[in-house]
Order: C-alpha cells, then structure tokens, then sequence
C-alpha cells in the first residue's frame, strides 16, 4: 500500500476513492469526500472524546460501528456512511437523545438554531417510543453568572462546555456532577462563576442549556437582522455578527466558519454589545457648543463653519490632529488626509499613550511592514514565546488560540511577563520580571546566545553593545533567576522555528524594543525561522499606523517629508499656549494619557478644540465644539487587526439622531474647506488606499474569505527607526512607596469604550487593584477587602483581588475606571509609578 | 487438585507475613529476580495465563506491549474493583492471603520495568484495604519492597489506591481516570494503556487473581500451570458461587470443570431440592443458561462458543422460583444506575430499559413492551463507548431469549406466572 512514505492515505468512503493525509480523522475524510456525518460531541478545536455516538459508520471487516469523530483513516479501509445499520444507529441515538430531553423547544432560546433540532429533523426517527417519566436536574432554570443561566433538563451530555472551558478558556470551572443519567455538566455543585464570564460555554452549547442571560427569552432566532462585524474591543479583531430586534441590539454571535476565531469570543465581544443601545443622556445625538462654559445644540451648518473658520485661520504649525486607533481604516485614511492635505500639517498621531518614536521603532521590530502574519502560522512554531505583555487579559482569544493550539499539538509556550497570567499553566516555562527590564531581559537572551554561538553571531554588529555586561547582571537586573533565563534560551536555542508574541509593554514602557531587533537578529543569525505577532489593544492599531496616521510617516510607511508632533509634543506645544486648534476623534486623552493633570491643563490651553465621540467623554467635556459621531455596528468599513487581517465590518444601525458616521464628518469637514475633497464613501476610500498603500493593493473591501485579508508587505523600507534612544526606567527604592504600579485593560473592559456597556459593567462592580499573594501577607488583607492606594500626588480606594503568582513588588490598575483614573498616578515621564497601599 | 490460589486461606493468621513464609512464600520472587526479565514474560505467556478480571486477555500478551525502553516510567495497577455482581473471589484473596497477591505484583513490575505498582479497591473493601496496607508494611520490613529488594537492585513501591463505590471504575481505563484523581470515565482507546496508561505512561492493568497466579506460575513452572484445565484457557480458577445452592462459595478448580459439576457437586445442588431454572455464570453481564446448557465446561472459549462468558467466574443460580422479569429488572436497574453517563446508548439506553423493566415487575406492563425492549437491546448493542452498556444488553437478551413468555406474561396480565 507505500502510501507509508508520501504521509497520504487513500480509501473509500461510500464508494467514493479519495485521499487523504496520514493521520485524518474519517468524519473529515468524509466530508472531503462530500459525505456529511452528523455530530455531537465532537467540535474541531476541542479534544476528541467520541461518546455521543452519533458519527458512527460502517467500516468494511470491522464488527462493530465505529465513532468517525476519532478514528483515524487507514489505507485501503472502506468507509460507508449512509448504509441500513449506520442509519439506524443515528435514529437510535437521537431516540435517546430525547428521552430524557425537555422537548420545551417553544420556549427555549436555542429552537431554531438547535443542533438538536436540526437533527432531528434531518436523520432522527419520524416517532418516539419513549413513554416513561423524564429525569429532571431542576425545576426552573438557575443563574451561573451576570451573563449565564442554564437549563440542564435540555442536555444532551456532550462536554463541549466542560471542554471548551478547560482546553480553550483555559478556566477549567465546569464539570459534570451526577453519574448516569443524573450526570449534569455545571459549575461546582452549581455554585456561582467566578470565571472569565466569556460565555463559551453558552457558544458551543449544541442544545439550549448554556443561554445567555441578558439574552434569554428576548427573542427568537428567526426574528433577528443580524450584520457582519469585527469585535471593536481589542486588536484581536474577532468576527462575530451582531443581531438587533425592533431596533434594539439583543446580542452578538461568533459562528464557526465565518471567521478566523470561529466560535471564540471573550466576554468584552461576547456582550458588550450593548454599547450600541446605550442610547438616552449618555450618547451624543447632536453637535454641541459651549458657551459661557455650558454646552448647547448647535446645527451641523453651524458647527462646520464654526471649524472651517477656526481650522483655516489657525497657523498649520499649531493645528494638529488625534485619531482614535478604534476608526476604521477608510476614517483613517481620510483623517489624515485631512489634516495633512487641507489642513496643511505634520501634527497628527492615532494614540494619547505611547510617543510617536517609540511606536515607530516597535513598528520597525516587529516587522509589521513585512506583512501580516497569521496567529496560526505563528503556532506552527516549535515554540512560542510570549512576552511584553498581558496577552491573557488583554487579548483573551489570542490566549484562546494559543492555549488550544499548543496543548493539542504540544508546543511548547514560554511566557515573561510582569504579571500572574492565565496562560502560565500552558506553558513550558513561564517566568516574572521586573516592570520596564524587557531590554535587560532581551539583552540577557542575546548574550546568552552569544556566550554559546560567537563565531555565527559575530557579524551582528550591535552585540558590541553588551561587550562588559554579563548575563548575571542582566537577569539580576530585569529580576529574573539567571538559572531560569538560561533555560529560555535553551528553550530558543534548541527549536528550528520560534514565534514571538509580543504585547504593548514595550510601548508603555518605552524600553526594550532595541533588545527585541538585536534578540530577532540573532535568532534568525542562528538559522530560526522567526515570525512576530505584535498584540495591541486597540481594535485598529495597526490599521492607523497603516494609514500613516502617525507624525513620522505616512500612508504606507512612507517617509514624511518633515516630521510632525505627536500627541506628547502636540500637549507641549498647547502648554506653552502654542495649539491654536486640534481636532480629536474618539480618542478620551484626558483618561488615557498618562499623567491626566498633564492632559487637562494642555488641552485646556488649546485655543480651539473639536471633539468628536459617541458620548461625553472627559477630553470632550472640555472642548469648544463636541460632534457626534457613530459606534462601529452603526458604520460600513474595514480594521486590521494586529495580524494585519483586513476585515470588513457592515453597518447594523442607523446613528441616532443627528450623530453621524465619523466618515461623513471628516468628509464633512474637509469639504467646507477644500471642495470635492471626498466623497466619503468607504468603499471609494478604500480605492483610494488601494491605490495608495501597497500593502493593501489586492485586498477586497468586502466579500472575499471569511477569514478576511493579510496585508502584503509594504513596498517601501520605514527609515528611521533602526536605533532609538532608550532611557533606563528608574526602579530605584522609594521606602515612602514600595510597590510598582503596572496598568493596562482589565479582561472585561477595553479602553474607555466598554465603559457604555451596562453588560460588562456588571460583571466589573468597583475598581480593583490586584496584588500578589506576598503583598497581601505583608498588608494583612484578604480578597474583596478595601484598600487605599496612594501614589505621589494622588489617591483613592480600590477593592483587592489577590493574584497567587505576581511577584511580591507589582501591582496592577486597570486603566478602565474613569472615577478613579489610573492615569492619575503617573506623572509625566513616569513609566513605572511607585505607590503605596494602606489596609 | 492441589489448591494454588486458596491454599492458605483457611490457615490460622493466613495474611501474615510469617505465615506466608512458612509456606514457601516469597520465594517465586528470589527466583524472578534471578531471571531475565523475558524470560518472565515468555514463561507467563507459555503457562496460557488468561486475564481472570472478565475478558480474559493473555497475560504474558499484554505484558510483552509495554516499551522495553528503560528510561520510560512504568506503571502496574492492580485491579481489585471486584465490582461485578455475583463476583467475590479476589476479596477472599485481599483479606486472607495479601501477600500472594503482592508477590504476583512485585514478580510482575519487575518483569514489566514498573517501580511504582497501585492497588485500586473497591470503596467498600474497607477491611480489604487495611489488611492490604498492614501486609504492604510487613513487606516492606522484611524488604520484599521497597529499595534494593533482595539486594537485586529492583526498587518497588505499592500503593493502595481506595475507590469511591463506582463499579465503571472497574474498567481499566476508567480505573486510571479515577487514580488520576479524575472523574471515573473510560477513556477512548486507542492509545492503549500499554503504551499510555496512567498519568500518560506505559501501564499494566490486572486483575488480583491474574496476578496471584503469577508466584506459582514461576515456582511451579509454565507446563506445570499449562496442564491444569484446558488447553486453551488453563490454570486454575476460583468460581464464585451464589444463589439458591445448598453451599453457596468459593471454589477453587481447574478451568474447565463442568458447571454441572460446580453447582451439584461442589456447592451441594439447589437448596430444598428444587429444580433449576437458570445460572449465570460469569457475574451478572453474563447472558444466563438454562438446565439444559450446564454441562458445559467452565472456561473462556466454550463458554464464548455457546454465547455466554466466563466473565469473573461468579456463578449466580437461580431455582424455579426465581421470576426472570424481576431478576432482569434487578441486574437491569444495576446497569443503569452504574452507566457513567459517558456515552448516549447506555446512559439514555439503560436507563429507558429499567423504567420499562420495573413497570412490568410493578404490574404496570404495557403491549408492546417486549418488543421494545428487544428493540432497544438492539439500538444499545454494539455502539457504547465501552463494554458496560453491552453487558447490559447481553444479559437482558439471555433473560429475554430463554424466558420471553415470563415477560410477555407480566406485559399481559400484570403479575407473575411463576
Ligand atoms: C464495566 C466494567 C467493569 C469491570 N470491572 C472489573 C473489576 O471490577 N475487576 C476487574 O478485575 N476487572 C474489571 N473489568 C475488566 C477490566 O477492564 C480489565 O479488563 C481487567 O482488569 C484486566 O485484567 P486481567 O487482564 O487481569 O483480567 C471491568 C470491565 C468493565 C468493562
Ligand atoms: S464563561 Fe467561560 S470561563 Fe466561565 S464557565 Fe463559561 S466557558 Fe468557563
Ligand atoms: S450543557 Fe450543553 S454543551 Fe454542556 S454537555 Fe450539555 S449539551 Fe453539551
Ligand atoms: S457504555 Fe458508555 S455510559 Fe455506559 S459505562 Fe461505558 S462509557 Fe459509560
Ligand atoms: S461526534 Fe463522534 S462520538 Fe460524538
């Protein structure tokens, strides 16, 4: 049979020769053949169990039927799966499937897109026998968290929940209790969740046990517009689709097959959905002006003069312009057109966080130029290493991803981080160091490498850098056990093929991107295959930078012809009173820059401020004209998310009132200025990009895979950004406040947006400062226990959540609370605070 | 014949370690460790030993899949779930003679590579377990585990591993599942656990009476144990008796023996000398045999041939006043209460036959009811996940097969004929 060597397998399914590679399962050798086996228990991402028995088939010489979901193919085997026994077997298993099955389908939120159901109808016996007494779990149905509820009478015991939970979410809180027929798959003894509340439980549900709570008996599937859109919470740029009911969104829904994150959502995708209906006083539903420090209606004619007026009069040098990297590519694009080519100047930025050289060098380490990079060709790696950040909290899918695809092939993960995070417990090795020593850490793995491969590192000329340091002093500088930075290295050195999956912190912190080039220098010296995955929050990050929506280049990285200011300079000039104007869309500075006295006191000094946002954020509390602008379901366009995945997000709803597409308005805008600027169509724009950025020549607005586009690589170099200057991040011991402070998104919030959502909100009473298991030893407090935390200049009280597995030093913010505004405690140029912490 | 298995239950103080001794105990094991470690493994397969837990798998077989790869952590684990109902040999063996087992056990991880051996017992052998862990002890002092046993340079440790009263937890690989500290499931197989078993590693699972056969298999020899009973499935064997005989218990005898024999000679015949009606002859997964099927010899191929199973040897009879609905109803309502729940058929399945079965013992019989149950037996057979579910099946359809009019009887008219 020799198919041995070439790794392919033939055999016959229903008659039918086909081929197959070594190893697949018979259900997809099947399905390749176009012969559909029906299915329960099996889901492709989970582990196979093969117990629902509904995918057995027949195979020529074998007694018994066999489960197709985890057996694999064998040459020569002769597969039938519509023969007189496997036909019988499938109406015998939904037979008793519905024995003990509520069959309350009128009222259960799953009737019409049950699995169950569908089967039923398609393969399941025409009549039931079963005349018994059901076994009931429970009278009514029990909540199992804000989000989740549950009905276990309509279970058909398929443990994808359990699974999903465990394998994918990587929480593990569901199992089974029960035995038999009495086996029920819940929380434990059905107690509360205090879990990620992602609701994937409820996704892969097959039945309608695991429902969703705000969802529950609000509507039938049937009477629900759905439309396509890209999840707008973090740069994993999840596909999910969002469905309204009488003009009210009720709930969104990742489905297998229409995007790359098939079924996976986390809780932020998964129900701040709600944003969308948080009509009433908080949103935006006219253009606003202030006068006499309070603001009042004004018409759109009006506004638009009033910007037209005060844009063309300003001095190009002290106008400027920030754009949120949540806008979709198209609004972008044209932004900087806008203030580039209407408006006449460089001063333009796409975040209030991180400063434009710094962005630029993370951008030219990573390789983002290079093209987009799929998270699964990343896990092809032998290894993969993450690092810089909190990919856990702040991309849940991408740790989604990783987490299932390493434990089911075996990857091996390291992790470095600062903080305890969720994906310790799949990986290899995983270890804390000190909050701003990525370089040191970086440095230490270079070194490393170097100690054990001169002559083939030789040629990299900036090791020279290193020349006097030792790997001892670089991991006791970045806190990290040199026994342990050794073993990563040795993890690195003895693996062919590495992925990099690197967070924000280098942006944060303003360090470490140097040592991440030389380390990916000297990888790929070494003869790694290497790939980079950056993972950013903000849902179209990498789109801004795409679009040139950055002080230092343009539209497809290509070199300005004189530099810009960014959000820090542009803040600096407003201080010395030199900003005449500066137009803000959808970006809070006042929350997010870090140092919000700072923010407050510059843009105050701004002689005239537009802002335009959904609702009245603090940046738009203090401008001279606010315009309202629309969410993303209410909007056509395309994000990139941080794989440089081009995805197209198509418009759910109409913005209420006289709020308008963002697009519009910066259509709007630069039209009362230049005419025939635009048409301001997406699809238009979008040519236009296609035209303009090389990296998106080929790419479909809409349409095309529904695992979206990778962007190709850029036909241009960005220059400037080979070597930065990197200031050493002061740790030095401040006895008055021994801990760091660390900040970033909170796993159910993201940025100020998820903010609106009454969903998410629940599930995120108060604010929360986490502290390691050591700190909350020394202090003498428990979980749940309020504490005051105090920095040099401001203060406020949080509730403890206590993260076994933190180092001892580090505590951790969320950025995500406007009352108590961790931004608050940084003053500028701080990038690691001290703080203190008071029982 | 000369007893092997039950020689030393009846002695005074039978499970100390003294006693054992005096009876040439432990010394099967001085000489394994003497022996090449295939050479083991080919005396076992050449003695015919047969798994005594219910499928009788070679054991010298099964020894030989695990990896010779000395690198590689091995594990043995003893399977004293002894949960099969009618079954009730290996306590006898846990209670008054720990230590033969316990030498079976050291002879067999030395010959598989195993350090470390469990021993998983049934919840309810509470008394089982302490005279396991007192033997363990007393094995350890005089240093028949432990480090450096014998000077030979094999280290053994054993650990009694107690269950939680789930009779799943009896197949293998459930049992490992349950070791693992996890909720006692089978697992799907392949991979085997011979070359993943517990915590991933290459793994033995055996019976306790399997492995008490193995000192004897090496004092005595594999020809010597190969001549006992019938070729094909050889050595001695301990049958269970129980139900309506004069003598209900253990008896030791070659394989093979007639159960004619068993029941009228050994256990003294039906009580009050009434007429047989049925035996089951392996524990209750068995299918059963009438009158005129019991002159037939008790080991695993003929019994197999004639549709039954030797199972664990635990030999159920049942006299003319036994109503074969109630009896189905019982063994029925043990199936699906001990289904793991793991797999449709059986856990919907079982559970749908019991209802069916206790209305027609209750006099709520419906028409129509036989023929349902036939058919559900077919809809379950063949397709779990794991041989529970078959047994389930297999033992209604012997009660079904030989006494279908008792079951249409109770459907039409509501009560018993018998
Ligand atoms: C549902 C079920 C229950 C079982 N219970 C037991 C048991 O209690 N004791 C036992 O030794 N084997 C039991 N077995 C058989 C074991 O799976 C396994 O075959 C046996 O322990 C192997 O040992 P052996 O080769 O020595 O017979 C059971 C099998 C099944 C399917
Ligand atoms: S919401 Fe997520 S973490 Fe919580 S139980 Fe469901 S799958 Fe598990
Ligand atoms: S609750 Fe849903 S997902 Fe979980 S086992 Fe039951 S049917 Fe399957
Ligand atoms: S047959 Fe299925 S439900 Fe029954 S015990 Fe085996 S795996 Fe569990
Ligand atoms: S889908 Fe194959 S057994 Fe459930």
């Amino acid at each position: 049979m020799g198919d041995r060597e070439t790794g392919v397998v033939t055999l016959k399914v229903n008659g039918k020769e086909i081929t197959v590679r070594e190893g697949t399962l018979i259900l997809d050798a099947a399905r390749e053949a176009g012969c559909h086996i029906p299915t329960f228990c099996y889901q492709a991402t989970l582990s196979g169990v093969g117990s629902c028995r509904m995918c057995l088939v027949e195979i020529e010489g074998q007694r018994k039927l066999q489960p197709s979901c985890v057996t694999p193919v064998m040459s020569g085997m002769e597969v039938k799966t519509e023969s007189e026994s496997v036909i019988s077997a499938r109406q015998a298993m939904l037979e008793f499937l519905l024995s003990n099955h509520a069959l309350d389908c009128p009222v259960c939120d799953k009737g019409g897109e049950c699995e169950l159901q569908n089967m039923v109808y398609t393969y399941g016996p025409r009549k039931g026998r079963y005349a018994e007494v059901k076994i009931r779990h429970h009278e009514k149905d029990y909540v199992l968290s804000p989000v989740i509820v549950k009905n276990s009478n309509r279970c058909v015991q398929c443990m994808r929940c359990v699974r999903v939970c465990g394998e994918v979410v990587g929480r593990g809180v569901l199992g089974a209790i029960g035995r038999g027929a009495h086996q029920e798959e819940t929380s434990f003894l059905r107690s509360y969740l205090d879990c990620d509340h992602d609701g994937m439980c409820i996704e892969v549900c097959p039945v309608g046990c695991f429902m969703r709570r705000p969802y529950r008996y609000r509507a039938r599937p049937w009477d629900l517009r759905g439309s396509r859109t890209v999840c707008p919470y973090c740069a994993t740029g999840c596909r999910m689709t969002i469905e309204e009911r009488d003009g009210e969104v009720v709930r969104s829904i990742a489905r297998e097959g229409e995007g790359f994150n098939d079924k996976m959502l986390c809780a932020r995708g998964r129900f701040g959905y709600d944003i969308l209906n948080s009509g009433g006083e908080e949103r935006l539903t006219t253009p606003l002006i202030k006068k006499n420090g309070m603001f009042e209606p004004v018409s759109w004619e009006k506004a638009l003069s009033i910007i037209r007026e005060q844009f063309t009069k300003a001095d190009p040098r002290r106008l400027g312009g920030i754009a949120s990297a949540a806008l979709t590519n198209e609004e972008l694009y044209l932004f900087q057109r806008l203030v580039r080519e209407v408006l006449g100047s460089g001063n333009i930025d796409s975040t209030s966080r991180w400063d434009a050289a710094t962005t630029g060098a993370f951008i030219f380490a990573t390789g983002i130029t290079g093209g987009g990079v799929s998270i699964y060709d990343c896990m092809e790696a032998e290894t993969v290493f993450v690092v810089g950040g909190q990919v856990s909290e702040e991309n849940p899918v991408t740790d989604y991803i990783i987490r299932y695809v390493s434990d089911s092939s075996r990857k091996s993960v390291l992790v470095a981080s600062t903080r305890a995070m969720k994906l310790d417990t799949s990986a290899e090795l995983s270890l804390r160091h000190l909050p701003g020593r990525l370089g040191a850490l970086f440095n230490g793995l270079v070194l490393t490498l170097y100690e054990d491969n001169q002559e083939r590192l030789e040629g990299i000329k900036e090791i020279g850098v290193l020349k006097g340091r030792t790997v001892t002093d670089l991991a006791a500088e970045c806190g990290v056990s040199e026994a342990d930075l050794r073993a990563l290295c040795a993890r690195l050195e003895s693996s062919g093929s590495i992925s990099m999956v690197v967070g924000t912190d280098l942006l944060r912190f303003r360090e470490g991107i140097s040592g991440l080039r030389l380390l990916g220098d000297a990888l790929r010296a070494l003869g790694k295959v290497l790939k980079i995955l950056p993972v950013l929050d903000r849902c179209n990050q990498r789109g801004a930078w795409d679009m040139g929506v950055h002080p230092l280049f343009g539209p497809d990285y290509r070199k300005v012809e004189r530099a810009g200011l960014g959000c820090d300079g542009m803040l600096d000039q407003a201080m010395d009173g030199a900003m005449d104007a500066l137009y803000v869309v959808g970006e809070d500075v006042v929350n997010m820059y870090p140092d919000r006295t700072f923010a407050e006191e510059a843009l105050s000094r701004v002689g005239f401020l537009v802002v335009q946002d959904v609702s009245l954020t603090d940046t738009a509390r203090m401008a001279h004209l606010v315009l309202p602008g629309a969410y993303p379901g209410e909007k056509e366009g395309t994000f990139t998310n941080q794989e440089g995945r081009v995805q197209h997000i198509s418009r759910l709803l109409e913005p209420p009132g006289q709020a308008r597409v963002d697009l519009e308005i910066i259509e709007a805008v630069g039209s009362s200025i230049v005419h025939g600027f635009s048409d301001g169509t997406p699809q238009t724009v979008f040519d236009e990009i296609r035209r303009e950025v090389s990296m998106y020549r080929d790419a479909a607005f809409s349409g095309g895979s529904p695992d979206g586009w990778l962007v190709k690589k850029s036909a241009r170099r960005l220059e400037g950004f080979e070597l930065i200057e990197e200031k050493k991040v002061s740790l030095d011991a401040d006895p008055e406040h021994p801990y760091f402070l660390v900040t970033g998104n909170h796993i159910f919030l993201s940025g100020s947006l998820s903010r609106r959502s009454g969903i998410l909100n629940e599930l995120v009473r108060e604010a929360v400062v986490e502290i390691s298991e050591e700190a909350a030893g020394e202090l003498g407090v428990i979980d749940g226990q309020t504490v005051s935390v105090s920095g040099r200049g401001f203060d406020a009280t949080y509730s403890v959540r206590i993260r076994k597995g933190t180092p001892r030093e580090v505590v951790f913010i969320a950025e995500n609370f406007e009352d108590k505004a961790a931004n608050r405690f940084y003053k500028r140029g701080d990038v690691v605070p001290r703080v203190k912490i008071t029982a | 014949m000369e007893k092997v298995l039950l020689k030393n239950v009846g002695k005074p103080d039978s499970h100390r370690i003294d006693t054992y001794l005096a009876g040439g105990g432990y010394e099967a094991l001085k000489k394994a460790l003497r022996m090449d470690t295939e050479d083991i493994i080919q005396m076992v397969k050449d003695s015919g030993l047969m798994g005594r837990g219910g499928a009788g798998f070679p054991t010298g077989l099964k020894w030989s899949f695990i990896p010779k790869d000395p690198t590689l952590q091995k594990y043995l684990c003893c399977n004293a779930d002894e949960g099969e109902p009618g079954t009730f040999k290996d306590r006898s063996i846990i209670e008054h003679d720990p230590h033969l087992l316990l030498e079976g056990m050291a002879i067999s991880c030395y010959a598989i590579g195993a350090d470390t051996a469990y021993i998983y017992i049934r919840g309810e052998f509470a008394f089982g377990a302490r005279r396991l862990e007192e033997a363990i002890a007393e094995a350890y002092q005089k240093g028949y585990l432990g480090k450096d046993i014998l000077g030979s340079g094999f280290s053994l440790n054993i650990h009694v591993h107690r269950g939680f009263g789930a009779y799943i937890c009896g197949e293998e690989t459930a049992l490992l599942e349950s070791i693992e500290g996890c909720r006692g499931q089978p697992r799907k197989k392949p991979p085997f656990p011979a070359l993943s078993g517990l915590y991933g590693k290459p793994t033995v699972i055996n019976n306790v009476e399997t492995l008490a056969c193995v000192p004897t298999i090496i004092s005595r020899g594999a020809e010597w144990f190969a001549s006992i009973g019938p070729e094909k499935s050889p050595g001695p064997k301990i049958f269970g008796v129980s139900g309506h005989v004069n003598r209900p218990g253990l008896y030791e005898l070659p394989m093979g023996t007639p159960l004619r024999e068993i029941v009228y000679e050994h256990a003294g015949g039906i009580r009050n000398g009434r007429r047989l009606k049925a035996v089951i002859p392996g524990g209750v997964s068995a299918p059963l045999l009438t009158e005129e099927q019991i002159d037939i010899s008790m080991d695993f191929d003929t019994l197999a041939h004639e549709g039954s199973m030797l199972g664990s040897g635990g030999v159920i009879v049942m006299d003319d006043t036994t109503c074969m609905v109630k009896a189905a109803y019982i063994i029925n309502r043990f199936f699906s209460h001990e289904s793991c729940g793991k797999c449709t058929p059986c856990r919907e399945g079982t559970t749908w036959m019991t209802s069916i079965l206790k209305r027609l013992e209750y006099g709520e019989g419906r028409p129509g009811d036989v023929e349902l149950l036939e058919g559900l037996c077919g809809n379950i057979f063949g397709r779990t996940f794991c041989p529970l579910g078959d047994g389930a099946v297999m033992a209604l359809r012997g009660a079904l097969r030989n006494f279908r009019q008792e079951f249409v009887y109770h459907a039409e008219n509501g009560r018993c004929m018998v």
